[in-house]
């Protein structure tokens, strides 16, 4: 179905000082007119297991919607993932988005002991796990013999609300990753490039400069062919500062990432300035590049209200 | 320190046919008396996945325990395990009870494609992932190289509510499993023994009651002096509230393959009227110091008397 490209917005909700306060946001998020409330995946920095913090996030709720940003495919075998995504969309009256990555922090592999392998092996995983999750919440019984997978013959239960599927948000930076949710995805996040297994890296941030976001989006573009109407393009805006000079904190952030002061300011990762010139940013990157779906960070949730009543629908 | 032994009840339940049926049943559950609302963990046959059903029971209710009776060990990385319970943990304030088992059902390996490995290594593999469970509750990074899973340096988050762990709940049937589970559980449950993959007349055999008794000195011997710290827990299966137990037994024996009066011997019978469940509990207890019974979805509003007269004595 062709998107409207119509804005909406997300939280990523990756600390909260307590089951009371993840509460509180939740519910503040739904208040603010947020979509979505997104949470992260890993074994360190961050609090809260996805699949319960969405499971509570939904049940405080009514009609928020809770995704994940992204599930590591590595961590959890796909039918599990199916079995639990499929009983969250029901519990939630459908309203998951069931966001999926590659897997890349160095250090969750490492204090798990899961093996790390190549960025192709971890990708063609993540291609056969979409297989398998589409494949069991379909209504009859699926089989599948991949590389890493086999399923025989199992009737996935329970069939999720949401149909065919949940939304798959896949969410990745190279162009392996962007072919993949091309073909498959409903939300597309357009990401760093993070081969180098931390969040915050040089080559990260020149990996999404306007000059390489034009390139990602031309690149998901081809490889989606007639797909692209279809797919929602998401941002996830890792820094956003309000400022009446933005200048300076362009030269700043300059410095800091190896960039110009104009591209960290054109970055689709950086919201900086006032209100007003983060709306004009915003329409301008939908018009460049289709985002219309941003995600902000839960500690500036309050203070980008204004900026969601303001484009939210439009 | 010592369990005092006191009754308490949980309901085994896989799921509702919708979001408010579920919501109203755990509260239900929680208003009939009951201490816990555990969910199993099986790809075939059972609707809902149980860290999200739990997680949301937990929410739709106020005191009610949740729990995983029990999750199969083998299905889900034990540092993510250990994750979502610590999770659960934080999100209900402190009301999960972790439970865990070696994985025995055929089908859900079928399911998963994994392989069926022997007992004897699934049991050893449950042993390094409770290792991992309570290194990642513990205050400070730690580390385990062990056969089946090497962790490194990891200090997991969130930290339970309760302390030193959220109490862990191992159940089993065979003799390796329940030394295991008495060296290593807060709780442990007494099954029958389910090396045949499946629910067998083997599995039935084994829970007649002077196998439960030996079960029970098997968790005896692995945990020496904390023996007595250990909560007994039996899943009663073949469960009902009747004037007559001798016909109901033989009507349901011959299910079992059991002659109808080794069927009301079987330790994972309670049949019978409100005051001859609660005479046999009471002399369970007793004899075999089983304080936590659970009962089926299909049987916790029938028990609900006998929760009533017993829970908290």
């Amino acid at each position: 179905m062709t998107t409207d490209r119509k804005f909406r917005f997300g939280v990523m909700c990756s600390h909260a000082e307590s089951a009371a306060d993840f509460r509180e946001k939740a519910r503040q998020a739904e208040a603010l007119g947020y979509s979505t409330l997104f949470v992260p995946d890993h074994f360190i920095d961050h609090p809260l297991a996805p699949m319960p913090a969405m499971a509570t996030a939904a049940a405080v709720t009514d009609t928020l919607r809770v995704g994940s940003l992204v599930l590591a495919n590595d961590y959890k075998h796909p039918v599990v993932l199916a079995r639990e995504a499929a009983t969250l969309d029901l519990l939630s009256i459908g309203r998951l988005e069931l966001g999926l990555g590659a897997g890349w922090m160095t250090a969750d592999y490492e204090k798990s002991g899961l093996e790390l392998d190549r960025p192709g092996v971890r990708i063609d995983r993540l291609g056969e796990s979409i297989t398998v999750l589409k494949g069991l919440m379909a209504d009859r019984p699926f089989t599948f013999h991949g590389k890493h997978y086999t399923v025989t013959d199992l009737d996935g239960q329970p069939k999720p609300v949401q149909q065919p599927h949940p939304p798959f948000l896949i969410g990745g930076g190279g162009p392996k990753i962007l072919a993949l949710a091309a073909r498959e995805a409903a939300v597309v996040g357009l990401n760093a490039n993070l081969r180098g297994g931390v969040a915050i890296s040089d080559d990260a941030a020149r990996s999404m400069t306007r000059a390489a976001t034009d390139d990602r989006v031309a690149r998901l573009r081809s490889a989606a062919g007639e797909r692209f109407d279809d797919l929602e393009l998401q941002s996830f805006v890792g820094f956003t500062n309000f400022t009446d000079d933005r200048t300076s904190l362009a030269e700043m952030m300059a410095g800091a990432f190896g960039v110009s002061p104009e591209e960290a300011l054109e970055t689709p990762v950086v919201l900086a300035g006032t209100l007003e010139q983060m709306i004009d940013d915003l329409q301008a990157r939908r018009e460049r590049w289709q985002m219309s779906y941003v995600v902000v960070g839960v500690d500036v949730m309050d203070e980008f209200a204004p900026a969601v009543s303001r484009l939210a629908g439009t | 320190m010592a369990h005092d032994r006191r009754f308490r009840f949980g309901v085994q339940t896989g799921g509702a046919t919708s979001a408010r049926e579920w919501k109203e049943k755990a509260r239900k559950i929680e208003a009939l008396g009951y201490s816990t609302l555990y969910m199993p963990d099986h790809f075939i046959d059972v609707p809902y996945a149980p860290m999200v059903g739990i997680a949301m029971a937990a929410e739709a209710t106020a005191s009610l325990r949740v729990g995983t009776l029990v999750l199969g060990n083998d299905y889900k990385h034990p540092g993510v395990v250990a994750k979502e319970f610590a999770s659960i943990d934080v999100l209900s304030d402190g009301r999960v009870e972790a439970g865990l088992g070696a994985g025995w059902m055929r089908t859900d390996y079928d399911a998963l494609g994994l392989p069926y490995d022997s007992p004897g290594t699934r049991i050893e593999r449950l042993n390094e992932a409770l290792a991992i469970l309570k290194g990642a509750w513990r205050d400070g990074p730690f580390s385990l190289d062990g056969r089946h899973y090497k962790i490194r340096d990891y200090d997991g988050i969130p930290k339970p509510v309760q302390k030193p762990n959220p109490p862990i709940l191992v159940g089993g049937g065979g003799p390796k499993l329940l030394r295991l589970a008495g060296r290593e559980a807060d709780i442990v449950g007494i099954n029958p023994n389910l090396r045949a993959g499946e629910v067998s007349p083997d599995a039935v055999q084994d829970s007649i009651a002077a196998m439960t008794k030996q079960k029970i000195e098997w968790v005896r011997e692995g945990a020496g002096d904390r023996f007595d710290d250990i909560e007994l827990q039996i899943r009663y299966f073949m469960t009902s509230i009747t004037e007559d137990r001798q016909a109901l037994a033989e009507a349901i024996a011959p299910g079992f393959g059991l002659e109808p009066g080794v069927a009301l011997e079987s330790g994972v019978a309670l049949v019978g009227t409100v005051d001859e469940c609660c005479d046999l509990l009471a002399q369970r207890r007793e004899e075999w110091g089983v304080s936590y019974v659970v009962l089926g979805d299909d049987q916790y509003e029938a028990f609900a008397p006998v929760v009533a007269r017993l829970a908290g004595t």
